[in-house]
């Protein structure tokens, strides 16, 4: 609580022979978070064990199968019997039976096309009723299809017969005739100008050479090819998904088994290494370190050293937070902002105690913190993110609470409420407005134990203890104008004076540029009950206009109960979204500016796989 | 019925709240495309990307304060 794990800064060093089996020992025990070597001229980074670059030649493999057999990575219980050689033989025989199918695949899908093209080009042919081994290559004969408009096809038929007798023309079609013309190849190129002068446009058949006999005839025939290729590809594909299906649990659980060997495999590029030795530097917990070595040594038969020492002030360890069990699920919103550095405090403990309460203070509805609670129940056991979710329960729960003070049920006020949002907002806002004082103040506070901690008293005095001044300061001053306090003004003129130079000497001109900000902060808390009123009134307006259609009774009522329905769902969504995301507001905002610094890494031992 | 007073004050505070949140709108519609423009680059930026995004919404907070001050007007008077 307050404070991450204490953090132990180790160097372990030992002769390559052994690092092998550090490795793997280190990979076990899921405990070192390993510092990066950088070359510098006293030791270059270690070269990757002798395996890795056999270990992802095969994991590239079993990925490329995976991606050509569009398996989704599942969950599944799948065990390697033999390890890599079992893996790499059954790689190679699924790649094998894989290419084998895609080969005839692809083969019948040339076919398909091809067959598709005969297929355009007869069907344009049959109107004319010609045999098709007549349109061949003649030495005598010119041959010339193609399509022309009616208009021209009469002109141009004119215009051949002037020129010569010996052809003969078949048409088809109506508006755009489709021709073929047969003429003496001594008239070709005569023909050729009077039908490109009547806007001939050429067509020429290239797919259906050696065909014989009726256009009709062969188009049935090309039909029934089609059908057997088509049902052949279907064969196919389906050999291709059996493929997959047989073997999905097989590459999956390669793929993992790889990709841990390949991580042990490559983890010496991040360390240091001399022809003979290696180093490795990292952060341990130091409640596992003791445990910890002795299993390296007795891993590597006593042959290496470790040293280690504790993490001092300014070092930059990596942070694993330590919170209490209820507490832990609140580091997510840490994890989303930023780590605290080592030596800050953790804020993880003071989220949880104020998160739920203005997430309820704002829904604060009985019938919707039913509701929500129920929603994130079910929604927390069909999706992964637990922590998000337990948060969100603990704060509908909270919601509830509020609501009995409130005495809110869907809006209606079913007991006498302690203090009602809908009538009694000036109340409600006096007290966010205290919770606002109250928690920039626990902000400030605990800035100034951090900067006592990192820079000292005097900076903790300056730069934190001086805005609490300046709140005294204007606090007292307000009090005596108002005659609320019968003390002279000059008081409060006194200490926000002070706090200003104070402000001036910490942090500068910037600081006094600041002045206004904490008074935006704290009345930034206003929130806390504007968003409650926005959201009580629309339940009301709901409410009534249902009750209008109550009173008309019949159908109506029908009605008033989906207004009603879809009404509250929409409240509910709208009062959820707003409650979460100004809470979080407040803390990131107007409670983190206070004293958080963050950046620091986040503790990510070697070998440890998020879930 | 209302009088010409009382619905003038009504309209003030609906003018302070209405504009103020136009121009939290603004200023929010400007920083929250930034945010996720840098957060598309950088996932872990969504902390920073929401603080930064929520930072003019306490204008909207001051016309809410406003709002209700010129309320209690009509009250009072």
């Amino acid at each position: 609580m307050l404070k991450p794990h204490e953090m132990s800064s180790v160097i372990i060093t030992g002769p390559n022979s052994e690092l092998e089996a550090v490795i793997k020992e280190l990979h076990d025990m899921e405990v070192l978070h390993i510092v990066e070597h950088s070359k510098n001229e006293l030791a270059d980074i270690g070269k990757p064990l002798d395996s890795a670059g056999r270990l992802s030649e095969i994991l590239v493999k079993v990925r490329a199968l995976t991606a050509a057999l569009n398996i989704r990575r599942e969950e599944n219980k799948f065990e390697l019997k033999k390890g890599l050689l079992e893996i790499e033989s059954n790689v190679r025989k699924i790649g094998n039976g894989l290419g084998a199918l895609n080969d005839e695949l692809k083969k019948t899908e040339e076919l398909i096309s091809k067959n598709e093209a005969v297929r355009q080009e007869l069907e344009i042919l049959k109107g004319l009723n010609i045999p098709l081994e007549n349109f061949t290559s003649y030495k005598s004969l010119a041959c010339f299809t193609g399509y022309i408009n009616e208009k021209n096809f009469q002109h141009m038929n004119g215009e051949l017969s002037k020129t010569t007798k010996n052809f003969m023309l078949f048409k088809s079609g109506e508006k755009r005739k489709f021709i073929a013309l047969f003429i003496d190849s001594k008239n070709r190129e005569d023909a050729g100008s009077i039908l490109n002068k009547n806007g001939f446009s050429q067509m020429n058949f290239s797919n259906i050479g050696g065909f014989k006999g009726a256009a009709m005839s062969n188009l049935k025939r090309t039909g029934e090819e089609n059908a057997r290729l088509q049902k052949k590809r279907t064969e196919i594909k389906n050999s291709v998904e059996k493929l997959a299906n047989g073997h999905k649990a097989f590459l999956a659980a390669a793929d993992k088994f790889l990709s841990i060997q390949l991580e042990k495999a490559e983890a010496p590029l991040q360390f240091a290494s001399t022809p003979s030795s290696f180093l490795i530097k990292g952060w341990i917990p130091s409640g596992q370190l003791n445990s910890s070595i002795e299993r390296l040594n007795k891993a590597a038969k006593n042959r290496i050293f470790v040293h280690f020492e504790p993490a001092k002030t300014h070092d930059n360890a990596p942070v694993k937070l330590k919170n209490p069990k209820y507490a832990k699920s609140f580091e997510f919103f840490i994890d989303l902002y930023s780590m605290p550095t080592y030596k800050e405090i953790d804020p993880t403990f003071f989220i949880f105690l104020t998160f739920p309460i203005f997430f309820g203070i704002m829904l604060g509805d009985v019938g919707y913190g039913v509701a929500s609670l129920l929603f994130f129940w079910l929604l927390k056991r069909k999706m992964k993110a637990k922590s998000f979710f337990n948060i969100l329960m603990l704060a509908s729960f909270v919601s509830m609470l509020f609501g009995i003070l409130y005495g809110e049920f869907f809006g209606y006020e079913f007991i006498h409420p302690v203090i009602s949002r809908e009538y009694e907002m000036f109340t409600l806002m006096y007290i966010a407005l205290a919770i606002g004082v109250v928690h920039v103040n626990i902000g400030l506070i605990i800035g100034f134990i951090n900067e006592l901690k990192s820079h000292g008293l005097m900076t903790a005095i300056y730069e934190k203890l001086s805005w609490i001044i300046l709140e005294a300061g204007v606090g007292l001053l307000a009090l005596s104008y108002m005659g609320k306090m019968p003390i002279s003004p000059l008081i409060g003129a006194v200490f926000l004076g002070l706090s200003i130079l104070m402000l001036f000497k910490g942090e500068g001109v910037k600081g006094l540029m600041e002045l206004p900000s904490i008074f935006t902060n704290i009345l930034s808390y206003a929130r806390l009950m504007a968003i409650g009123l926005s959201s009580v009134v629309l339940a009301v307006i709901i409410n009534d206009s249902a009750k209008e259609f109550f009173h008309q009774g019949g159908v109506f009522v029908l009605i008033g109960i989906l207004i009603l329905v879809v009404g509250h769902i929409i409240n509910i969504m709208l009062g959820l979204l707003g409650s979460f995301l100004h809470s979080l507001r407040l803390h990131y905002v107007e409670f983190f500016s206070k004293f958080f610094h963050g950046g620091a890494k986040k503790y990510q031992p070697f070998g440890f796989k998020e879930d | 019925m209302v009088d010409v007073s009382t619905g003038l004050i009504a309209l003030a505070s609906g003018l302070a709240i209405g504009l103020s949140a136009i121009a939290a709108a603004i200023a929010e519609k400007e920083i929250g495309v930034a945010a996720v423009g840098a957060m598309a680059e950088k996932e872990e930026l969504f902390g920073k990307g929401l603080v930064l995004t929520v930072i003019p919404e306490t204008i909207v907070i001051f016309g809410l304060v406003v709002a209700i001050l010129i309320l209690n007007l009509a009250k009072g008077g």
